[in-house]
């Protein structure tokens, strides 16, 4: 919480410390307020180790009464005599998907960002104008149109389908352009007057002082694309392409007919928060610069 | 080759520049720009997802797909009709629930004497980067009807609904609690639905989707507004002090105002998404109980999907891509002293990172 | 020069990447033309099943393996968590399952959609399926896949709530009036006399006992807004204002059976799936099913069947029909029945089923007087919309909501012609 920017002076309030019975009511609050939000989480939790009989009945019991690792056998197929969930399936779809996208929108997302932020060519007014207009295009509204195009294409139902159309995203190259606009140019004249050409300078000069931006980038593309569900419910139908969002959904909405089998289902939920939940926690800071950005999606 | 090296140079600097923004003009350009034309034609046609819409013998039945919207009576309309009012309620509870949430949870995690700011911060907005479907899970087992949510309301005395089962609109079922009945619907209502159903309120299954977005959302928001609030300058809080300003006088007549553009970002921000709403809903019923959790993405998608009148979903699309392109032009007019493009890019942004 | 070279390099990405994308459209974009048949052993067919549980989804495995084994093709089961929206995706994507379940409500979507392959004509014993499962399942007068099995509706009583309340065999009801006076004796201590779940495949065999139905036989016109069907619900909105009727939610319950085996419900009206949950669920409740009681007009019942549907753009449709004629033989249809509790639709098993299975002979006699499903395109919609309205029938007149279905009805009826 220090911040070396300031005087330690600052960190005295303007306002002297509140009453004490009023502080202890805030800190009650807060608490409270902190337990609402983690509460979920904690039942999903421990719900995800009982018996289906077990969290019908007791579901809000923090320790399993004996717990069991049935649901986690289930998932990762390790189970004998019922039926398995195709768990690894999914998770090796969201796993492949996710690295191809990150990939992609991190080297397309900058490359884009760059040249409309710093090369002078003739319709880059227009081009930002248009991430602009992109930016406002609400995924939801895609739904119909982009089952159209990729059905047009042939790609309906491959894994191109589901990578190639979430390669580039409006948002990351607006992040990204604003990143290199506030860049100072002096270090890219310096390298045009060594010689370098555009893309010597973008590749060995600009990207490597980007590295805060680019981590940004990663991890919003990581997260947007390992919990992407409407593009990947609209490009695919069969289940060897079912994603751990997708296959999920498919899961959890299913009639009542199969039971409702929910320590099996909040154990998937939990296993696929687990990658962004695990990120979260190393680079919390870029998400808050994701959300500080201002266009996540919410 | 031009022998004038500026403009040769001109000339490779404009190579250089199509050229880095090739992937994504390919891109935008293949997936969202072509798509959107081609839904633009669909919409026009009574095209049942079976043929191809782009030849010569598509139905083509012209503004038929919208006028089923707005203006012929049918079924149709009704859902398109009830979706809407599903969607309002849902915005004008969600967009106030966590903007007031986040800028308390803001102000409250800003206070400079507070323990474990930084845990509390994390926590708060956790529940943001979580995946929507994961989270439906969640509430779907939390809000069963002998769920973990009952249990709680039944230890301080309260028998808790059938969340997800229940229709009942709230203010039908406050006014029942005074023997008010909800009165047969009669015809007359704007596009076709009673007024009765207009006023019903959200269902009680709503109520659940509700709460979960304020949850989920309230965090990102509370970011944003803890932002803006360590980009006050100190001298005017001090200043305030030295006058004699209370907490309270200070909270109205400094913190508030100074948090003015903040606060019209976060509630067009809210007002934006929060019309958006479809995954939750393909997880927590599909519309049911009695399509009070409908709404206009997701019938869009059952339209084309279920219903095979894909003509029907891509108009339903572009009547929310409008109302949605409107509500974000509203946004950047509130906005326009700040660059055109939303969002607070200060220092503050930085250092709430740390 | 290093940069033109560059600049070179990067022109043939991008002329790759476009010739990748605008490549792929060769493959499978619309309009393509119908698929190449294959022939012979070896073939591999994808089913998609819409499963009741465990028991069914292993019994259609099995029955699919025995096929497979002896006609040295492979078969993959797949399970559907919403096989209509699944479907509805496969066919518009070009891309289907072989063979798939196909429900009453969505039959006539697919088969207008040219969706399906109408093998009905193959099928050389096709006369010993019902005369109304098969005119439920033809198009254009073409029978086009075939019943999968049946079910129909009865009264189901919970034996020990009826002997608390003083009730014998004696007083088992077989009019509306009796269902009604008996309904109000059973209705105490927490108990409702009858729940049901809210929605026309269960209070549609009211309308049929009245003498009415939503649509006239050849489902060309609508006949919801019928003296009839106004009769059957004013009928049930009484007993539902005498607090001797209650909907499954109201009784915090998600279906009649599950009301039936907690003991908020004496009786109930479910079909034969109702066996095997309460085997399962509450195997130690008592329950007896009975004939629905007859209304004004006579007994009446409604019917259900899911078909065998085999996609018309398979690539393998003689060892889908093939596949078909085994999994609704009449030993396997009782192979079934035996598993996970379906009737079958073959009238010379049904015939077997009842003698094997004499307390389900409720729902085998109701097969002769009942109504089947309304196929019509576009329906589907028309009835989640009634199944909305009559969520609200305790406290809505029932005039109006029968209007509604009418002018629903007549418009889906004109956008199918």
């Amino acid at each position: 919480m220090r911040r070396a920017d300031r005087g330690t002076g600052t960190e005295r309030p303007v306002l002297g410390r509140f009453p004490r019975p009023l502080r202890l009511l805030g800190y009650a609050a807060l608490l409270g307020f902190a337990l609402l939000f983690l509460l979920p989480f904690l039942l999903q939790l421990a719900n995800s180790f009982k018996t289906d009989p077990d969290a019908a009945a007791h579901p809000m019991t923090l320790l399993p009464d004996g717990g069991t690792l049935d649901s986690y056998r289930r998932l990762f197929g390790l189970a004998h005599g019922v039926e398995n969930v195709p768990f690894l399936s999914w998770l090796g779809n969201s796993v492949l998907v996710t690295v191809l996208v990150t990939a992609g929108r991190v080297l397309f997302d900058s490359m884009a960002g760059y040249a409309l932020a710093r090369i002078a060519f003739p319709g880059r007014r227009l081009l930002f104008g248009f991430v602009l207009a992109v930016m406002a295009v609400p995924g939801v509204v895609l739904l119909i149109p982009k089952f159209l195009v990729l059905k047009s294409f042939g790609m309906f139902d491959t894994y191109g389908g589901m990578v190639l159309p979430l390669l580039v995203d409006a948002a990351g190259i607006f992040i990204m352009r604003q990143f290199f606009v506030s860049v100072p140019r002096e270090i890219e004249e310096a390298a045009r007057i060594d010689g370098a050409g555009t893309f010597r300078i973008f590749w060995s000069v600009v990207l490597p002082m980007s590295r805060p931006a680019l981590i940004t980038l990663t991890v919003l593309s990581f997260q947007g694309s390992w919990n992407e569900f409407t593009h990947f419910l609209v490009s695919t139908q069969s289940s060897e392409h079912d994603t751990l969002t997708t296959g999920l959904a498919h899961f959890v909405s299913g009639g009542l007919g199969s039971g409702t089998q929910y320590p099996l289902k909040l154990a998937a939920a939990l296993v696929s928060t687990v990658p962004v939940a695990v990120l979260f926690f190393c680079f919390q800071r870029h998400f808050v610069r994701g959300a500080n950005s201002g266009s996540s999606k919410g | 080759m031009p022998a004038d090296p500026r403009l040769r140079r001109r000339l490779r600097e404009g190579a250089w520049g199509w050229l880095f923004t090739a992937p994504m003009v390919l891109v935008l350009g293949l997936f969202l720009v072509l798509p959107i034309a081609m839904a633009l034609w669909v919409s026009l046609l009574h095209w049942e997802g079976q043929s191809n819409p782009f030849d010569g013998t598509a139905d083509f039945v012209g503004l038929d797909n919208y006028r089923r919207l707005f203006t012929v009576d049918g079924l149709d309309r009704t859902l398109f009709a009830t979706s809407l009012r599903n969607t309002l309620y849902y915005v004008a509870l969600t967009v106030p629930l966590q903007t007031v949430l986040a800028l308390t949870l803001a102000l409250a995690v800003n206070q400079r004497l507070l323990r474990c700011r930084g845990t509390l911060r994390t926590v708060f907005y956790f529940p943001s980067v979580t995946s929507s479907i994961a989270v439906s899970t969640v509430f779907l087992f939390l809000f069963q009807g002998s769920g973990a949510v009952n249990r709680m309301l039944g230890w301080a005395g309260v028998k808790g609904p059938n969340w997800f089962a229940d229709p009942r609109g709230l203010v039908w079922l406050v006014l029942g609690w005074f023997g008010v009945d909800q009165p047969a619907p009669a015809a007359g209502g704007p596009l076709g639905l009673a007024w009765s159903e207009w006023f019903a309120g959200p269902s009680v299954a709503m109520c659940t989707l509700i709460l979960m977005a304020v949850w989920t959302t309230s965090g990102t928001f509370m970011l944003i507004f803890l932002a803006a609030l360590q980009d006050i300058p100190r001298e005017l809080e001090e200043a305030a002090a030295l006058d004699g300003a209370g907490r309270r006088q200070l909270l109205r007549h400094v913190t508030l105002p100074a948090l003015r553009p903040v606060l019209f970002l976060v509630l067009t921000l809210g007002l934006i998404s929060t019309w958006q709403v479809f995954d939750q809903v393909y997880v927590m019923g599909k519309g049911a109980p009695g399509n009070t959790t409908l709404t206009p993405a997701y019938l869009s998608y059952s339209s084309g999907f279920d219903n095979a009148d894909y003509g029907q979903g891509a108009a339903i699309a572009f009547v929310l891509l409008g109302l949605v392109l409107l509500l974000t032009a509203a946004q950047r007019w509130l906005l326009r002293e700040r660059d055109g493009a939303p969002g607070p890019r200060s220092k503050g942004a930085r250092r709430a990172t740390r | 020069m290093a940069t033109s070279r560059t600049l070179a390099a990067a022109a043939v990405c991008t002329a790759v990447a476009l010739g990748a994308v605008t490549g792929c459209s060769s493959s499978g974009g619309f309009g393509d033309s119908s698929a190449k048949q294959s022939s012979g052993a070896g073939q591999s067919l994808t089913v998609l099943i819409a499963t009741s549980g465990e028991a069914e989804t292993a019994a259609v495995k099995a029955a699919t393996a025995d096929w497979a084994k002896r006609t040295g093709n492979t078969v993959t089961v797949q399970i559907a968590a919403n096989i209509n929206q699944q479907l509805g995706q496969a066919f518009a994507g070009g891309n289907p399952p072989d063979l798939f379940y196909v429900n009453s409500d969505q039959f006539a979507n697919y088969a207008k959609g040219g969706s399906l392959y109408a093998y009905g004509e193959q099928i050389p014993d096709a006369a010993d399926f019902s005369e109304q499962l098969r005119r439920a399942f033809s198009h254009d007068g073409r029978l086009t896949c075939l019943p999968k099995d049946s079910s129909t509706l009865a009264l189901a009583v919970n034996t020990t709530l009826w002997q608390r309340a003083g009730l014998t065999e004696a007083d088992y009801p077989t009019t509306w009036q009796q269902l009604a006076d008996d309904a109000a004796k059973l209705t105490k201590d927490g108990v409702t006399g009858l729940v049901t779940a809210p929605d026309y495949q269960r209070l549609g065999a009211l309308f049929k006992q009245a003498g009415g139905w939503i649509t006239d036989p050849e489902q060309t016109t609508m006949t919801a807004d019928a003296p009839g069907n106004r009769q059957a619900l004013e009928y049930l909105q009484g007993m539902m204002k005498a607090g001797s009727a209650k909907y499954v939610a109201e009784v915090d319950a998600g279906w009649g059976g599950e009301a039936l085996g907690k003991g908020r419900a004496a009786m109930t009206i479910e079909g034969n799936w109702l066996k095997g949950a309460m085997a399962k669920d509450y195997p130690n409740v008592p329950y007896q099913v009975l004939p629905l009681p007859a209304g004004p007009a006579g007994p009446g019942t409604l019917a259900f069947s899911n078909c065998w549907g085999i996609a018309a753009k398979s690539r393998h449709q003689a060892a889908g029909v093939d596949l078909v004629k085994h999994l609704t033989s009449a030993d396997q249809q009782l192979e079934f029945a035996k598993a996970f509790g379906v009737m079958p639709s073959r009238t010379g098993a049904l015939a077997s089923y009842a003698a094997k299975y004499p307390e389900s002979k409720a729902w085998v006699d109701g097969v002769a007087h009942s109504q089947p499903p309304v196929t019509v395109p576009g329906f589907n919609q028309v009835l989640t919309q009634f199944n909305t309205d009559l969520q609200s029938l305790r406290t809505t007149d029932p005039a109006t909501i029968l209007a509604a279905l009418q002018r629903n009805g007549e418009q889906a009826l004109k956008n199918a012609r």
